[in-house]
């Protein structure tokens, strides 16, 4: 029951991604300003709905919805949304949502290409950890791919002459440049939690709190690859585009830990 | 040696580590970790196989390079924290001083007559100050100046304590029947699995793997028991033991002519020899517990239904040939016949003995606080100088110089005053 209602609003959902980003797409054609905060109030609705649809699964399943391929799929576009809701929000920014929303749509769509089915959780996945570590996870995967569409916006910025629309919606390098670090941030935070929850939990289960594991690995390398982000920023000559071209390598090293390793390097956390 | 520190504390080779490390654990990752020359060779050819074992790729993150670079890491952030610590004070003295934010030095300022408290308060830093010639001012978030800082002791660390940990940790791997007792190796304590009980859903899925232990001291006639699950591991004698897994086993009787010669258990993968002809051995390959399923598994969370036993004979290391018994059939060797029956679970603990635990979460928590301090705790600093009837203020932020001149000017304009210049510095976002 509760799953079927799930799938019905997983599939409206769907649907309202679909709106949003062509809602979006029309706001940057037409150029009328009205149509972003159409679209604002559309992303506010389906992040509601899909909050539902996440609390339905969890119900239905009778764990925590971010323990396979689809539910971290779906969780992962949930916390896409729910960043750029707040960035777009926080420092008035329409446009950031029409660049977000096509990654959601993707994400979201990647989620509607796996299995629904539930399974029954092995028992190492039977832990308290693994609302902690799966929630900071997506948070920080979140806040990544936001970071990741500002530093895209930053590098079109550049290409930007003189005051027309573009020039009058996205705010100045210093001032995006600024945001995408503040999304990072949020990132890293999150990311060291994601880390250091794992590894609390490894300890438990496995007896190890770190194995070099392809999945700990790469969130290893990502983690790194943020660092470099940080600290290029404080150098001169090198803050703004290298910065954002590193923001863009690091979402790519995340999609790579979340999607890659599953699939060509398997290891102990084959199931996520 | 000034130079070396300088060098060894620099922003470049701090990079320089950091995108190595990352090449390097990327790299790593797409080679399978501790397998045989001859896996290497199947996978990759010969050629590749003895470059991957020349350059330690077969165990990266052990091999020297890889800790030469976690070493050198260490040493950065090292250097970075001592050579920065005096800056940093005098940096943190600074800001609070009344003389520490001036118009040559302000991120945003602004004049008129309203009330400087007020606007404090909306920069969210309530506690403010006069100074001897009647300069109001006011400073918030200090303690970020401190975050990267921070940040770089709690991965020091980090570090350290894993070092450590791999330096000293005991770690041993038992698996036995329930009712088995089995040596921790130097440790000298013995194991006895009293009982392990898997906890099954409606569905028949595996829940929780739950195992009653008895660790015994021979030395001192002591001992303690407890119980050991899938994430509930169990602390006994200061070591922990972690359910890790569980697999097939079998009770195995020997008979000569007619007469029980021996009695034991078996896990699968064990080899045991006939007590009166060790030249004569049985290997015990693999379980089915139900072989009339199709396809056959030997998983060990399948309920037994059809048991079947694979076996190999062995007379003085040669083969001589293998089969399946299923349950009741026997198998005859000359004078000898052997019978496996009561097939049951084995449990496998991972045994583990690492002091340093606490330090490398220690570290973690530190890193932690140091990046929220780092981020959300962006150093700034106001003040207000009368001139006439007008306040003319200032607010400057070491960090986020843009965004802070955003809230500064929305805050003064709310507050009574009108914004006279802008001005933006270089932040420290690190």
């Amino acid at each position: 029951m509760m799953l079927q209602a799930e799938n019905t609003l997983f599939t409206i959902v769907v649907i309202g991604y679909f709106i949003l980003t062509a809602l979006n797409f029309a706001f940057v054609i037409l150029k009328k300003d009205a149509l972003a905060k159409v679209a604002f109030g559309i992303q506010t609705g389906i992040f509601l709905l899909h909050t539902a649809a996440l609390v339905l699964r969890g119900i239905g399943a009778g764990h925590w919805p971010m323990t396979n391929q689809y539910e971290f799929a779906t969780s992962f576009a949930w916390a896409l949304c729910l960043v750029s809701l707040v960035f777009i929000r926080k420092y008035r920014f329409p446009v950031l949502g029409a660049f977000s929303s096509p990654l959601i749509l993707l994400m979201i769509g990647y989620a509607a290409m796996q299995s629904r089915e539930v399974k029954e959780l092995m028992p190492s996945l039977r832990s308290s950890w693994l609302a902690f570590h799966v929630s900071t996870a997506i948070i920080a995967y979140g806040s990544f791919g936001v970071a990741f569409v500002l530093s895209l916006i930053f590098l079109f910025r550049g290409r930007i002459k003189g005051e027309g629309f573009w020039g009058q919606h996205i705010p100045q390098p210093e001032k995006l440049d600024m945001i995408s670090y503040r999304s990072v941030c949020l990132g890293m935070l999150f990311l060291t939690l994601t880390i250091l929850t794992g590894a609390i939990w490894a300890e438990q289960a496995w007896g190890s709190y770190w194995s070099w594991d392809p999945k700990e690995t790469w969130s290893l390398v990502t983690w790194i690859i943020y660092a470099i982000y940080l600290h290029l920023r404080i150098r001169r000559g090198w803050r703004g585009k290298a910065a954002a071209w590193f923001a863009v390598i690091g979402f790519i090293c995340v999609i790579f830990t979340y999607i890659g390793v599953n699939t060509f390097l398997p290891g102990i956390h084959s199931y996520a | 040696m000034k130079k070396i520190g300088k060098f060894l504390s620099s922003m470049p080779f701090a990079i320089t580590l950091l995108v190595l490390l990352a090449a390097a654990c990327a790299f790593s990752s797409t080679v399978s970790q501790g397998q045989a020359y001859e896996y290497y060779a199947a996978q990759y050819g010969e050629r590749t196989a003895g470059l991957i074992l020349a350059l330690h790729l077969d165990d990266a993150f052990h091999s020297w390079w890889f800790i030469g670079l976690s070493v050198f890491l260490c040493l950065n952030l090292l250097c970075c924290n001592l050579i920065r610590l005096p800056g940093l004070l005098k940096r943190v003295r600074t800001f609070a001083k009344p003389d520490g934010t001036t118009a040559s030095n302000a991120t945003a300022e602004a004049e008129g007559t309203g009330d400087p408290h007020r606007l404090f308060a909306a920069l969210h830093m309530p506690s403010v100050r006069e100074s001897e010639n009647g300069q109001l001012y006011a400073t918030g978030n200090r303690a970020g100046f401190w975050g990267a800082w921070v940040c770089h002791l709690g991965i020091l660390l980090l570090i350290l304590g894993f070092a450590l940990g791999q330096i000293t940790m005991k770690q041993y791997t038992v698996y036995a029947l329930p009712g088995q007792t089995k040596g921790m190796d130097d440790s000298g304590l013995q194991v006895t699995v009293d009982d392990l009980q898997i906890l099954r859903a409606e569905s028949g899925a595996v829940q929780q793997y739950t195992a009653e232990l008895t660790v015994l001291d021979p030395v001192n006639h002591t001992e303690e028991k407890g119980t050991t699950g899938v994430n509930a591991p169990a602390n006994l004698y200061g070591y922990k033991f972690f359910q890790n897994s569980v697999g097939w086993g079998a009770d195995v009787r020997v008979l000569k002519n007619g007469q029980e010669l021996q009695k034991e258990g078996l896990c699968v993968g064990e080899f045991f020899a006939i007590s009166d002809k060790p030249e004569l051995v049985i290997y015990f390959p693999a379980f089915y517990p139900d072989y009339s399923g199709e396809p056959k598994q030997s998983d060990p969370s399948l309920p037994v239904k059809d048991p079947a036993y694979l076996y190999q004979v062995y007379y003085q290391g040669q083969i001589l040939g293998m089969n399946i018994l299923k349950a009741g059939e026997e198998l005859t060797i000359d004078e000898y016949t052997v019978l496996f029956d009561n097939p049951r679970n084995y449990t496998l603990l991972a045994v583990k003995r690492d002091v340093f635990t606490w330090l490398v979460l220690l570290g973690g928590l530190v890193t932690l606080a140091g990046l929220v301090m780092a981020f959300w705790l962006q150093p700034r600093a106001a003040c207000a100088v009368k001139e006439g009837e007008n306040w003319h203020v200032f607010g400057r932020c070491q960090k986020g110089g843009v965004l802070f001149r955003e809230e500064f000017l929305k805050a003064a304009a709310e507050t009574g005053f009108t914004p006279c210049k802008s001005s933006d510095i270089e932040g420290d976002d690190a």
